[in-house]
């Protein structure tokens, strides 16, 4: 046994000088009822069912939940990692138990420097104080001492652009203001590891690309980054390699590149579906009829999400329900966001191209160069015309998921949530 | 080289981390800061309601207690309203960060849900908010000898101890409160009605030798009746309290202690149950 300890404390030695973070067999469980419902009145039940000798195991289990299962991996000093995964992969249950927010129901973390963790802009903001005492608030809750607080005030002020409003009560200010203060006092913590979740979404296109450049910043300082976005173009610039997870497991750990196709091309059992028609949104005669709509990308690999920019091939695949073949068939795509705002169409008939549509099974597929919008839940339309006839119309045919991306490869996010419409532009 | 950190499920429920803490002290003056700000700043009269609340209460209980039942204090000496301020003297602390401490941890949920700090610098920054509520009630009780021309008893070199107890007993139920609030949303409920019951059941404007004798100790396993009783007796003096105090004090270390456990066990899952 002492052998053991001695051993291990030896490994330990030899590679931890370069080493940040390492997580070995960390999982998480929530117990979804019990938390949920966390009365006296059920507490009280409940120990007195366990007296009378009643087991309520069985029912317990079916109530769990493991938000991590078993993750390994290390990080190296001065790496800027990002995370990956889709919505209720984990990402973020795992930032909280590095940073300590939540317990980890079993395994191992060892951290290895300052870490300071920025979840949320604003955490402890009081809308009654003032700006100046908010810093002060905000820098301390996020671990600062005052007197680190003290000799960056200056900075802080200066980057937030709110120097006129210092003594007004917070409550006053703009959103963007808010914003553009909280995050001034995030950005001026020094930890030598920092995790970082989805901050980048908040404030205005100026902002954001200050933003930006100051995580450039920080990544480039030798500090440690932790990056959990869904903008694909951010985790792109600033990360060197990701960690991908997917219900709670870690599935790769590589270059951002190669996680991030990979993303692209796995299917999460709780993602929407590329093609969903309901019957009730179906019209047209039958006589062809859409059977699979699926996307590829420039590698002819599937995927099952997008990022802006990207080469994307839409293939419909269309059954010809007769016996004779369907002449001058045209295909319509529209594409809509989820409040039904129309973002465009595809169509071939405009570019004045025709398909025939023979018995039996055919695939048809349309080539858009650089995907044009930015990131978000898309849905669309189809429809399948001969001639003013209408073969097959599906109406709220599937989603489409898109993640932010570099559209114009300069390494600059197309930033603001307002802007779906990403469009090629060249200035004289 | 730097500070490591080892997270791990915490195994042992006996491993409080109260280093860690007092390692947090900065955060802890800064929300009591807060807390005394956003109290007193935002209103119109500002820091007179301070006054306002303890002082309507103690007019209260001594015209009820003193001018309509006639209870007596022992002393005929020493005016019922005087008495009553000196019962109250003890209570309180208690009171006061009882009724702050509750829903604490419940109001500051997007701090906890966001950041990491000990949890139990939550109730400590309303134990230093509750000093004030103390202080104002001393302050009446100066001017009150004051103005009825009572030197204080020599037995006033207790009083420190005796208010050492009473912000203990205090502590002990603040973070008894604000964990069990967490844990159980009826305690939101609950401790009103605890604060309301209490008051009558202590002996703030009537002595404790009013109780009848085969009650004594029933009467004294309410710790705050200790509390309230050598508080005031290190004041005004009069007859020592009777020696069931003793038993008061051991329940209040007890909760006390036993109270920092289990608070740290639901710290623990705070962030998961909030």
């Amino acid at each position: 046994m002492n052998d053991l300890l001695i051993q291990k404390k030896v490994i330990q030695n030899t590679t931890d000088d370069n080493l940040a973070i390492r997580v070995e067999h960390v999982s998480k469980k929530y117990e979804l009822g019990m938390l949920a419902s966390g009365t006296l009145y059920h507490t009280i039940w409940n120990t007195l069912d366990r007296l009378r000798g009643r087991n309520k195991r069985s029912a317990q289990e079916d109530n769990e939940f493991w938000a991590l299962k078993d993750i390994n991996f290390e990080i190296k000093r001065g790496e800027v990692i990002g995370i990956i995964g889709r919505n209720g992969a984990g990402k973020s249950t795992l930032l909280k138990v590095l940073s300590r927010i939540t317990e980890p129901s079993s395994g191992r973390i060892t951290i290895n420097g300052r870490i300071a963790s920025l979840l949320e802009v604003g955490t402890g903001f009081h809308p009654e104080l003032s700006g100046r005492e908010n810093i002060f608030l905000n820098g301390s809750i996020l671990g600062m001492t005052r007197q680190e607080i003290k000799s960056k005030f200056d900075e802080i002020v200066d980057f937030s652009g709110v120097e006129k409003f210092l003594d007004t009560p917070v409550k006053r200010y703009s959103s963007g203001m808010y914003v553009r203060l909280a995050f001034a006092v995030a950005a001026h913590l020094e930890p030598e590891i920092l995790i970082i979740d989805e901050v980048l979404s908040v404030g205005d296109a100026e902002f954001q690309k200050k933003c930006i450049g100051k995580m450039e910043g920080v990544a480039k300082s030798g500090r440690t980054v932790l990056f959990v976005s869904h903008n694909m173009g951010a985790v792109k610039t600033l990360t060197s390699k990701s960690i991908l997870l997917s219900e709670g497991k870690l599935i790769d750990y590589d270059k951002t590149n190669i996680i991030i196709n990979k993303y692209l091309t796995s299917f999460a059992g709780n993602q929407s579906s590329m093609f969903s028609p309901l019957p009730k949104n179906r019209k047209g005669s039958q006589a062809a009829s859409f059977k699979d709509i699926f996307i590829t990308n420039g590698a002819n690999e599937r995927i099952h999400s997008i990022i802006s920019g990207i080469k994307v091939e839409i293939h419909f695949i269309i059954n010809n329900n007769t016996k004779s073949t369907l002449e001058q068939c045209s295909i319509g795509f529209g594409l809509f966001s989820l409040e039904n705002n129309m973002l465009f169409a595809l169509k071939n008939d405009v570019i004045g191209k025709y398909f025939d549509v023979r018995p039996g099974e055919n695939e048809f597929v349309v080539t858009l160069e650089k995907w044009p919008t930015s990131g978000g839940v898309l849905k669309y339309n189809v429809i399948l015309n001969k001639g003013l006839e209408t073969l097959d119309w599906i109406q709220e045919c599937g989603t489409i998921d898109v993640d932010t991306g570099d559209f114009y490869g300069t390494g600059k996010v197309p930033a603001g949530n307002s802007q779906i419409v990403l469009v090629e532009q060249k200035w004289h | 080289m730097s500070q490591r950190l080892i997270i791990e499920p915490n195994k042992s429920i006996l491993n409080l981390n109260l280093k860690e803490v007092w390692n947090y002290r900065e955060l802890l003056w800064t929300l009591t800061y807060r807390d005394l700000r956003i109290k007193y700043a935002q209103t119109a009269i500002g820091f007179t309601w301070a006054f306002i609340n303890p002082v309507i209460t103690i007019l209260i209980l001594s015209f009820v207690f003193g001018t309509v039942a006639k209870v007596g204090t022992g002393n005929s000496e020493i005016p019922h309203l005087l008495y009553t301020t000196a019962g109250m003297c003890g209570w309180t602390y208690f009171s006061s960060l009882l009724s702050q401490a509750g829903n604490s941890i419940i109001g500051a949920q997007g701090m906890v849900k966001k950041i990491y700090f000990p949890r139990l610098i939550i109730p400590l920054s309303k134990a230093l908010t509750a000093f004030i509520d103390l202080l104002v009630v001393l302050f009446c009780i100066a001017l009150l000898m004051l103005y009825y021309q009572i030197l204080p008893a020599s037995s006033l070199i207790y009083l420190p101890f005796f208010l050492g107890v009473a912000v203990i007993s205090g502590l002990a139920g603040g973070i008894w409160m604000s964990a069990l609030t967490v844990r159980y949303r009826d305690f939101v409920q609950i401790t009103p009605l605890l604060l309301r019951v209490g008051m009558y059941a202590t002996p703030i404007a009537f002595p404790a030798s009013a109780v009848p004798e085969k009650y004594q100790l029933l009467f004294y396993l309410n710790p705050m009746a200790g509390v309230v009783e050598g508080v005031r007796w290190s004041i005004l003096g009069g007859d020592p309290p009777s020696s069931y105090i003793y038993v008061s004090f051991a329940i209040i270390l007890l909760f006390l202690i036993f109270g920092v456990f289990y608070f740290n066990n639901v710290q623990r899952k705070m962030a998961d149950i909030l």
